[in-house]
């Protein structure tokens, strides 16, 4: 890979920009989705029409969602991101709802017997125990971000996506190699490890 | 309270890395459109800039020519390397002319309008040439493009994104030679060459200084009703960033002077062919000429 | 309005438009073809063999977490610009979901159903074609379904390689900074996803035994 040999900088800095815009959407969509799915959790109506808006929200393609975005935010970074928060809501508010309600109602019971607020309840007993399936919901999010990032190079957010873009460009096949390839990489290499996280959690939840 | 530090420190990491991945100003921005030369020219100017003392961020790759102006007159670049004859049919939409003056003093003008600077042209004329294999020259017997709109109902075009829409492409094709073609498809512009040689395609909209068209022996088919305008390469800048940065003028027009056609072609089949960074070969242009050690 | 002039950019090209569309629903139909096609009886052969379903779902998840871009993309040095190459890498991204929900929903059949259907003398071909799939079918379905709704989303990219569909409406409009033109390519694009996703999920519904349903 002579290509590569010489211009591994070039591929470093499109790697930091992908992690960087991809972590930055994933805490967003955290974040979001913690929230929303706390209240889908406890409401059956939020829950169903949240799933429902986000479900749809998933099934638009991703180039779409991106040039839909165009007029309203331009191109750049911010476009990206906000197309990948949308694109893993679904997941995620999915997965903390099912973690909580998944939580046994006999613990759940035990804790307020005790006399804790139901902040602490959330707090102290039903997220961590719901951590397993939320962290499973991240899994998939997480793969589904750096795969819109990959394209998101395309409205000039920067990312892995600009090796293969410029690789078509140029009709230079090693460009399109290690651009592809180290997207894969990452899109694996972070699933495994999530996948790991996991395993850990539902070990230490037994 | 483990999840809530977890939760709260994820947050003000997510906020950190935000406003850290916010690049620190460059002083002068250069854009470029989304095919080899521009990004051989766009480097050119860019490391001119930066041999003058200028610091540099480089945006290339922008889709296609009037996102690039879109982004020249939102501000967020500061240059970029454009064509007379797109910037009086494509951005200006105003009627075609012959006489190379002529369009360039009319852009020139009506881009002032708009608080953006036009430079000096260089001497390349990057026009359209449509070109076809050898083969298909010789099995049609085509020498121009009028010759080309006697058989178009039966060759395929192959080319880039804004073809279809621009004043100079298919409808211009249509309007003044009455061409038809059996099919016509969109590809990324890089990719036209080898669905040509692959025989996906049989016509590619070429641009002048391609230098795939001599290497690949292709035939250039003659403009004979005269579609095309000139298209002579300019720096578009923006009044401010030339303001502030009086100097990029005289950079600019140093490097514009020394680009002709062949020089132009040759650094096109650096890249195309050879497959060479487009940074390294503006680098080698400029060392050649002296304007960088 | 955006809305009405993209209206109007579709019926002053009807053809081009009328051509878009049916390469975008051609590629789609054909890769999802072609992946079942391929996915399904793999799966089906494999069902007996618990190593062999273990690989084949580890090849397939891996495979799903490949970004459809990159195997687009990757596609093009082989085979070259066209449809033929978009055909072969979306058909490629349609076969993990399609694999691993086919394996995961054969293994899952009750151990009970199938030791009773044997035991009513059926042959190893009439306890997978009776009782096995029927079985597993909503599953299959699901699989089906989210394959479909990747690759209507995939075609889109395939404009890049010259493999046309509404993808060439985006890339054109994004390069002349035409906002209708975008549309036009945009929400059409977003409607077949959205009538993938319906359409199987219809097929899913239906084709579950009455016995199975949820409702």
């Amino acid at each position: 890979m002579k290509w590569l040999g010489n211009n591994w900088d070039q591929v470093l800095v499109a790697l930091g920009e992908h992690i960087v815009i991809s972590f930055t959407a994933l805490a967003i969509a955290f974040f979001l989705s913690l929230v929303i799915g706390i209240l889908a959790a406890r409401s059956e109506r939020v829950f169903r029409w949240a799933i429902a808006f986000t479900g749809f929200l998933y099934t638009i393609p991703t180039l779409a969602f991106l040039a839909l975005l165009i007029p309203v935010v331009g191109l750049g970074r911010a476009n990206a991101i906000i197309c990948m928060v949308a694109f893993s809501l679904m997941i995620m508010i999915r997965n903390v709802a099912i973690g909580i309600r998944e939580v046994p109602a006999d613990v759940v019971d035990a804790a307020r017997g005790m006399g804790m607020r139901g902040i602490d309840i959330l707090a102290m007993i039903e997220l961590p125990l719901a951590l397993p399936v939320i962290v499973a919901g991240l899994r998939i999010a997480t793969v589904t971000v750096i795969s819109v990032a990959v394209v998101a190079a395309y409205i000039n957010a920067g990312g892995l996506g600009t090796l293969i873009f410029s690789g078509i460009s140029n009709d230079f096949a090693p460009k399109i190699w290690v651009g592809g390839l180290t997207s894969c990489a990452l899109a694996v290499a972070a699933d495994l490890s999530l996948a790991r996280i996991e395993r850990w959690l539902r070990h230490r939840a037994d | 309270m483990f999840p809530q530090r977890i939760f709260r420190n994820l947050f003000v990491g997510a906020v950190v890395l935000l406003l850290a991945g916010v690049p620190a100003s460059a002083q002068v921005r250069v854009g470029s459109k989304n095919f080899t030369e521009q990004f051989i020219v766009a480097e050119i100017y860019a490391q001119a800039l930066e041999a003058a003392g200028i610091k540099v961020e480089r945006k290339l790759n922008l889709g296609g020519t009037l996102i690039a102006q879109k982004a020249l007159e939102e501000k967020q670049i500061d240059l970029y390397p454009e064509y007379t004859g797109t910037m009086l049919l494509v951005i200006l939409k105003a009627p075609s002319m012959t006489d190379p003056k002529a369009v360039y003093d009319k852009v020139k003008a009506e881009y002032a309008t708009k608080g953006l600077v036009v430079l000096s042209q260089a001497p390349m004329n990057n026009t359209y040439n449509m070109v076809v294999r050898p083969e298909t020259a010789a099995q049609y017997k085509l020498e121009t493009v009028s010759d080309l709109a006697r058989v178009a109902k039966e060759l395929k075009l192959g080319a880039g994104p804004e073809f279809r829409d621009r004043a100079d492409g298919l409808p211009g094709l249509k309007s003044v030679y009455g061409i038809e073609f059996k099919e016509d498809l969109q590809m990324a512009i890089g990719l036209r060459y080898q669905a040509l040689a692959g025989k996906q395609i049989d016509v590619v909209n070429g641009y002048a200084t391609d230098g795939m068209i001599s290497a690949l022996k292709l035939k250039r088919l003659k403009d004979d009703r005269n579609l095309w305008p000139p298209y002579y390469l300019v720096p578009v800048v923006r009044r401010e960033a030339l303001d502030a940065n009086p100097q990029i003028a005289d950079a600019l027009n140093r490097v514009d002077a020394l680009l002709d056609e062949p020089t132009m072609a040759a650094m096109n089949y650096q890249v195309d062919g050879e497959k060479e960074e487009p940074k390294d070969v503006a680098r080698a242009f400029l060392k050649a000429k002296g304007i960088v050690h | 309005m955006l809305f009405i002039d993209a209206w109007q950019f579709i019926v002053a090209h009807p053809g081009r438009f009328a051509g878009a569309l049916t390469t975008h629903v051609a590629l789609s139909a054909a890769a999802l073809g072609l992946a079942i096609a391929m996915a399904v009886p793999v799966g089906v052969l494999l069902a007996d063999s618990r190593r062999g379903t273990q690989l084949a779902i580890t090849a397939a998840n891996f495979g799903r977490t490949l970004p459809s871009l990159a195997v687009l993309a990757l596609v093009m040095p082989l085979l070259g610009t066209g449809f033929v190459p978009a055909l072969f890498a979306l058909t490629l991204l349609a076969l993990p979901p399609i694999l691993i929900n086919t394996c995961a929903a054969l293994q899952q059949v009750d151990a009970d159903l199938v030791d009773a259907a044997r035991g009513m003398g059926m042959t190893y071909a009439q306890v997978m074609n009776q009782v096995e799939l029927p079985v597993a079918m909503p599953v299959i379905f699901a699989g089906i379904r989210t394959a479909s709704v990747q690759v209507v989303s995939g075609a889109v990219l395939a404009s890049y390689i010259g493999g046309g569909g509404l993808g060439d409406f985006i890339t054109a409009g994004i390069a002349m900074m035409a906002l209708p033109q975008l549309l036009v390519g945009a929400i059409p694009a977003t409607m077949l996803a959205l009538g993938a996703d319906w359409l199987f999920g219809l097929l899913q519904r239906t084709l579950t035994p009455v016995g199975m349903r949820a409702t």
